[in-house]
Order: structure tokens, then C-alpha cells, then sequence
């Protein structure tokens, strides 16, 4: 493989990390708000940190070889639209991702504290986990990082 | 960055196969790690099946359809290395994902018996593993 088959399998592994991350998080998540036990929603939002690094290594990855792909190719400029579009998105996905977790975590910690306190379901821990500010951010993450590989593929204006 | 040489008329196609794939792969993954957890948590077996049923398989079906529609389009001359694996991962997944469903659903019907949800974690492992390969064969194709 040449170098650019090289960057490019590292920069689909971030694709595949982040994606892949998000498809994890969602299922946990999507299972979270259906159970009502604190002690089961901790085991979920445990197994959901597995894709919290799997999305956290993934953005690495797309943004340090997408970069260097921008650099190495002749055909792609630092200035094309699509390219700049899609590093602005890098951060926003990175923005909304971030406060979505932070959310997310004082949920697992409301559960935590609930399951050591007797493990009773709680209009509380329900309602921390429908949070629509939390699940839009989240939820919204990830849509944004579709966007990104919308671009990625159809390279508008190039 | 991806495939940057191509035809205006092939993204559709295309966008649909890397998202089914990135699908696909993060779900085995989610279902590959409830499997392994279900042995501590039995309650985690539903999760599981449904997972398999739910999230999977309908990935797997966008990721396959994709790339045989993709596969029409660009008529791939003569019939190299990464594109036979792709194949072989795609349809020998199918097979994989049927015996896990069923084994899935099987655990939760029969929760007394600890095998089938031991026989779905060596599956999902073993098709994570598969998809990783693939990923890298059809991103580099090497040899091409």
C-alpha cells in the first residue's frame, strides 16, 4: 500500500471508532430509558464508557490523518469550503458531544448513589434520563459527524 | 477524505455502504460486549437479542445492499484481493448473524442454559474481528 492507502486506512479507522462509538452509545442509551432499576442503568451507562473512548480515539484519529491527507494530496487545498466546513464541524461535534456526556455523567452518578441507597426506581433518575437538552446533544453529535462524512463523500464545490 | 477519485453518480452508494459499515461495526461491538456482560447480569440477554435484531442486522442489510449497488455501478475489472474479502465478510456475516440471533433469542427463552449466550459472544468477537479486516482491506486495497 502506498502512503496515501496508509493515512487513509488510519483516517476510515477514526470514521469507523467514531460511528461504530456512536451506534454503541445509542443502543446502551435507548436501553437506559427503558429500564427503571438504578443498579441495571449503572451497568448500562458503564458499558456506554467503552464508547465514550472508542468516540474520544476516533476524533483523534479523523482530524490528525484527515489533516495530514489534506496536506499530502495535490488536488486538496486548505482553503477549499468543504474542507474548512467540515473542521468547523469537527468542533461542534466535539462541543456537543463533550456536554452531552457531562449531562449524561450526572445521571450515572445520580443512578450510582440511587442503587447504593436501596436500588428503588426514582422520578428523578427517570427524568435525568429524558433530559432533552442531554439527549439532543448527544443525539445531535452524532448527527453532525453524518454531516461531516456527507461531505467527506460528496466534496461540494470541489 | 475518502475515495477521492470517483464519479459525481456513485456517493449515494457509497455514503450508504461507510455509514452501514460504521453501523454494523459499532452494533456487533455493543452486542459483542452485552454478550460478555450478560454472563454477570442475566437481565442483559433481552438487551442482547434485541440488539442483534434491531441494530445488527438492519446495519448489516444498509451496509450490503450499499455495496452491491456501489459494486454494479463501478464494475471492479478482474477480481481483486479486497474486494473477494469484502465479500466473504459481507455474506459469510449473514450466516454468523443468523446463528447469533438465534442463539440470542434462544437465551432469552431458555435462560437456564449459559452456552448460547457464550456461543454469541465468540460470534460477535470473531465477526469484530472480520469487520476490522475488511475496514482496512477495502479502505487500502492492497495489491490494487
Amino acid at each position: 500500500m502506498d502512503r496515501y492507502h496508509w493515512l487513509l486506512v488510519f483516517h476510515m479507522a477514526g470514521v469507523f471508532l467514531v460511528l461504530g462509538g456512536a451506534m454503541f452509545a445509542g443502543i446502551f442509551n435507548l436501553a437506559a430509558l427503558r429500564r427503571e432499576r438504578p443498579s441495571e442503568i449503572v451497568v448500562l451507562f458503564n458499558l456506554t464508557r467503552i464508547a465514550v473512548i472508542s468516540v474520544m480515539v476516533g476524533m483523534t484519529l479523523t482530524i490528525v490523518f484527515g489533516l495530514w491527507l489534506v496536506a499530502d494530496l495535490d488536488f486538496v487545498e486548505w482553503s477549499d469550503a468543504w474542507v474548512i466546513t467540515a473542521v468547523i464541524l469537527w468542533f461542534v461535534a466535539n462541543a456537543l458531544g463533550s456536554n452531552g456526556g457531562r449531562r449524561d455523567r450526572r445521571a450515572r452518578e445520580l443512578a450510582e448513589r440511587l442503587a447504593a441507597e436501596g436500588d428503588q426506581p426514582s422520578p428523578e433518575l427517570r427524568a435525568s434520563l429524558r433530559d432533552p437538552v442531554s439527549l439532543a446533544m448527544s443525539w445531535g453529535s452524532g448527527l453532525v459527524v453524518i454531516v461531516i462524512l456527507v461531505l467527506m463523500i460528496w466534496k461540494p464545490g470541489h | 477524505m475518502l475515495a477521492i477519485l470517483r464519479p459525481e453518480g456513485w456517493n449515494f452508494a457509497l455514503f450508504l455502504h461507510v455509514l452501514g459499515a460504521t453501523l454494523v461495526t459499532g452494533a456487533t461491538a455493543a452486542a459483542f460486549a452485552t454478550a460478555l456482560a450478560s454472563r454477570r447480569w442475566p437481565w442483559l440477554r433481552r438487551v442482547l437479542s434485541r440488539t442483534l435484531l434491531l441494530a445488527v442486522f438492519p446495519a448489516w442489510l444498509l451496509m450490503r445492499l450499499a455495496g452491491q449497488w456501489i459494486e454494479s455501478k463501478e464494475n471492479i475489472p478482474g477480481d481483486p484481493g479486497w474486494l473477494g474479502v469484502g465479500f466473504l465478510v459481507g455474506d459469510g456475516g449473514l450466516v454468523l448473524l443468523i446463528i447469533a440471533m438465534i442463539l440470542g433469542a434462544v437465551s432469552v427463552r431458555r435462560p437456564e442454559r449459559r452456552w448460547p449466550v457464550g456461543a454469541v459472544a465468540v460470534i460477535t468477537g470473531v465477526y469484530l474481528v472480520a469487520l476490522v479486516v475488511a475496514m482496512v482491506a477495502m479502505t487500502g486495497k492492497p495489491g490494487s
